[in-house]
């Protein structure tokens, strides 16, 4: 259903804009003005939040460094000579992603009460990535 | 090395490469945006609350929130400038409470409500340097803690509890966000001198920047 070229490039498609997203997002951080925002007015209120930044490091640069990792093993694996390790590299990379975004949506839904438009749109790209490893890892092994 | 190889890495790396890009752009133009504007706008400045003589030569407004991470952190540049310009010097500052600050409001009400008894510049500080301590704190929390520290300063418990319901001091911090907003303010804190609006690149250029402007 799913080539590993088509997969590959789809996981490459996907950092890139996540990589845009963060990217964008940790310039906003830099800001003190009010945060361009498409939906709902939580950006504002999730960036002035104690949970903005992790052992003082801004959440997004966490995100431009996962999103790039992600890119630069794509870009490796496309080679497809240590392909084994690359593959599983992804995977577990994509977990530890997934895991941390779905612990800052759970903050940003229980404990800040509100939703930043571009936290959550970064949380959506790392499950599609983590969705699309997982579709080639079941191909791969029928 | 394969086709495919190459042109992913060629994207990847000229999307870092653009990043970079971007990054020493905005570094540079800030940099050179360091200064003064040109145009002078038209200030209330009979508004706000003030240290200095309204007649020195040089008027340095600003536009703060109290529960701005920022403005906590011009405090030191400011009190520099009137230590070294004096009388020659005089500072407003302006209420412009940001609506993601949950406290901005309610910490100007308390302020000013400090300030009917004299006491505007000593609460001023206070709440600024526990800024960190009550910004994380819940409703009922905060407002304990903001009753304590007006107790510190021997402020009437119940005059203070009366500012921060609201309606006392609310028109007259609306009318400063509503020139802020006039004066085409979008962040915090922002910085007037004698009417030219101020774009620092560090806020330890400031006292620099009022010296050039006395020397005029």
């Amino acid at each position: 259903m799913i080539s590993s070229k088509l997969s590959n490039r789809l996981i490459f498609i996907f950092s890139l804009l996540g990589f845009a997203v963060s990217a964008f997002l940790l310039y906003e951080y830099s800001l003190s003005g009010p945060m361009v925002c498409p939906v709902g007015k939580g950006c504002d209120i999730v960036r002035s939040s104690p949970y903005a930044s992790f052992f003082g490091i801004p959440i997004p640069a966490f995100g431009i460094v996962f999103y790039l990792t992600m890119a630069a093993l794509s870009v490796i694996h496309s080679h497809e000579i240590p392909t084994k390790i690359i593959k599983r590299l992804q995977l577990l990379l994509a977990l530890t992603g997934v895991g941390f975004g779905a612990y800052l949506t759970y903050l940003e839904a229980f404990v800040i009460k509100a939703f930043c438009f571009w936290c959550v749109l970064s949380f959506i790209i790392s499950v599609i990535i983590l969705k699309v490893i997982l579709i080639r890892r079941n191909e791969n092994r029928d | 090395m394969k086709t495919e190889t190459k042109v992913l890495g060629i994207i990847l790396l000229v999307t870092v490469a653009l990043l970079l890009g971007f990054v020493f752009f905005l570094g540079k133009s800030s940099n050179s945006s360091n200064n003064i504007s040109s145009e002078v706008l038209q200030i209330d400045y009979s508004k706000g609350q003030r240290i200095g003589s309204d007649s020195a030569k040089v008027r340095l407004v600003e536009f703060s929130d109290f529960q701005c991470p920022a403005c906590r952190s011009a405090e030191p540049y400011i009190k520099q400038v009137i230590s070294s310009y004096g009388d020659n010097v005089q500072f407003i500052y302006r209420h412009f409470p940001l609506p993601q600050h949950q406290f901005g409001k309610k910490t100007a009400y308390l302020a000013e409500a400090a300030g009917e008894q004299g006491k505007f510049w000593q609460m001023h500080e206070k709440i600024f340097e526990t800024q960190d301590s009550w910004s994380k704190m819940s409703g009922s929390d905060a407002d304990s803690y903001f009753l304590k520290l007006a107790k510190e300063l021997e402020i009437d418990e119940s005059k203070a509890k009366e500012a921060m319901e609201g309606d006392v001091y609310k028109t007259k911090i609306d009318e400063d966000i509503a020139e802020g907003r006039k004066l085409r303010i979008n962040s915090t804190p922002t910085f007037f001198l004698n009417g030219k609006k101020l774009n620092l690149q560090s806020f330890a250029d400031l006292n620099t920047i009022v010296g050039e402007e006395l020397k005029k």
